[in-house]
């Protein structure tokens, strides 16, 4: 009963997001446009602070950083629809269902996650596209889904909080965009060291860093250093604070 | 023009009722100028100067100054919000001149734009940006950057006659971002692939923004041969004069035509 709750209530989200092109362009055109933009535009100027030859290689070194961007818009389909569900009703039927209750917030963050990798993948294929040349082994790219699926987990639960937690739909799409930008105010364009001292401290300890550093570690098979464990420890507090969070605010009696 | 003062006045009083325009106005030069002076700044080579820091953030506050007079998108959402809450029908009924809207809309525009200049030149002050060039020349290039705005509002009514609402202008004002980036307004050109160099180079923004760069005694990018960027002033006013004479009738007629 329980698994076939979740089942229907993903399969309903998955729809829902079909039918809204708008929110999947956001998810997926916004990191695609700073792609081009950063390799194309900014990559011969920035290649010589990255120790690359040019745009070509450049990619190898912007894209973790825009596909955890990625990762980060996809707060933003998780937040807006689950605040269109609340504020239009259907949340309060049903919840006079005689079904389990859990499986409304588990359907959402389980389609979220799935939108969000179709997304990363759009946009690894976008940046193969454009010459990107990994260096990963098979285990590598094991851990590299396994990371990739942990971080948009840890975020799906603070995009649906926050959906829960708009109070209108406005509201809930605004909230998540400073922490689409925050992959940029970290090594993700740039590395840290080029940055004032101020910024380069926030940069460093931002947790959008280390999930850049283990991605850029795993694909290019260099050295990660303890970026693994730090972002492990970042998904983990992100998916606690967001799994409290929503579970108050679903809980809150809203009428 | 005596038309044209009531329009712009009520869009001034709609933009003073409007707090999150105003913060909006105040907060992006402020944004702009921390995001690309500090955390991409320190990573970018400027012709003549060592790699990032002061040297980068001079070069870039005429860039700044450029895209905040090239935002289309306030002008775009105002006349799409018109068209959509039917008040251009509104206006259309009324005995005056058929320009008098869109020139009233311009004209706020312009007038708010002052602020958003005043604003970024203060954050480029503070950030180590300094007018090197004369009385004459400082003048010369403020009045290219508010002539190139006005300009450029024309465009954003035009396109804004074109949508149903508001939300729809919005959208699409995403698609009008890499116009400003496909320039010299962040980086030379040197360092695109030859098509896109050609592009950027050509840009009418690369033009205004070497004008301004050079009027104002910044460091500036090579011309490398293209007409624009080795005759910036010209072209600035050229692309400007263009802009007007193509994007004032077509407005005119989108004002007329517009919700029909």
């Amino acid at each position: 009963m329980t698994t076939t709750d979740i089942t229907t209530m993903l399969r309903r989200n998955i729809k829902s997001q079909l039918r809204y092109p708008v929110t999947i362009f956001a998810i997926i055109g916004i990191p695609v446009l700073f792609l081009l933009l950063f390799v194309y535009v900014f990559g011969g100027a920035l290649a010589e602070a990255v120790d690359v030859s040019g745009s070509q290689d450049y990619v190898d070194y912007v894209l973790p950083g825009l596909i955890i961007m990625t990762a980060a818009a996809g707060l933003l389909g998780t937040s807006t629809s689950t605040s269109v569900d609340m504020t239009e009703g259907i949340i309060t039927r049903f919840r006079t269902m005689a079904i389990f209750r859990p499986s409304i917030l588990i359907a959402r963050v389980l389609s979220s996650v799935l939108q969000t990798l179709a997304s990363m993948l759009f946009v690894f294929v976008v940046a193969l596209l454009m010459g990107l040349s990994p260096n990963a082994t098979a285990v590598e790219w094991l851990a590299i889904v396994g990371v990739l699926a942990l971080i948009s987990f840890s975020l799906s639960w603070l995009g649906l909080a926050f959906g829960l937690a708009a109070k209108t739909i406005d509201a809930a799409s605004n909230a998540p965009f400073p922490l689409i930008l925050m992959p940029l105010v970290g090594s993700g364009i740039v590395p840290t060291d080029s940055m004032p001292t101020v910024v380069r401290w926030f940069a460093e300890y931002q947790p959008f860093t280390p999930m850049i550093e283990t991605l850029r570690g795993l694909l290019n098979g260099s050295e990660i250093g303890d970026s693994a464990l730090l972002t492990f420890a970042w998904c983990l507090g992100i998916t606690v604070l967001g799994f409290i969070w929503s579970v108050r605010a679903f809980n809150r009696d809203r009428s | 023009m005596r038309d044209a003062l009531p329009a712009a006045e009520r869009l001034l009083l709609a933009v003073l009722r409007n707090p999150a325009f105003i913060v909006v106005l105040v907060a992006a030069p402020i944004v702009l100028v921390l995001i690309f002076g500090f955390i991409f700044g320190g990573a970018i080579a400027v012709p003549g100067r060592a790699t990032g820091g002061a040297g980068y953030r001079e070069f870039l506050i005429p860039g700044l100054l450029v895209m905040t007079a090239s935002n289309i998108v306030p002008s775009m959402v105002t006349a799409a919000k018109d068209n959509h809450t039917g008040l251009t029908d509104r206006f259309r009924s009324l005995p005056i001149s058929r320009v008098a809207i869109p020139a009233g809309h311009a004209l706020a525009n312009l007038l708010y734009g002052v602020i958003g200049f005043v604003i970024m030149m203060l954050c480029g002050l503070v950030v180590g940006w300094r007018i090197r060039g004369n009385l004459i020349e400082t003048l010369t290039a403020v009045g290219i950057l508010l002539l190139f705005q006005f300009a450029a509002t024309w465009i954003g009514m035009y396109l804004g006659y074109l949508f149903d609402d508001e939300e729809t202008a919005g959208q699409a004002a995403i698609l009008v971002m890499p116009v400003g980036m496909i320039s010299n307004v962040f980086v030379p050109t040197s360092g695109m692939p030859g098509w896109l160099r050609t592009i950027a180079d050509w840009n009418p923004l690369s033009a205004v923004c070497a004008a301004l760069r050079q009027l104002f005694g910044n460091p500036s990018v090579p011309a490398g041969g293209v007409w624009p960027l080795e005759h910036p002033v010209t072209a600035a006013l050229l692309w400007a004069a263009g802009l007007l004479a193509v994007f004032v009738p077509l407005c005119t007629r989108g004002y007329v035509r517009a919700g029909r």
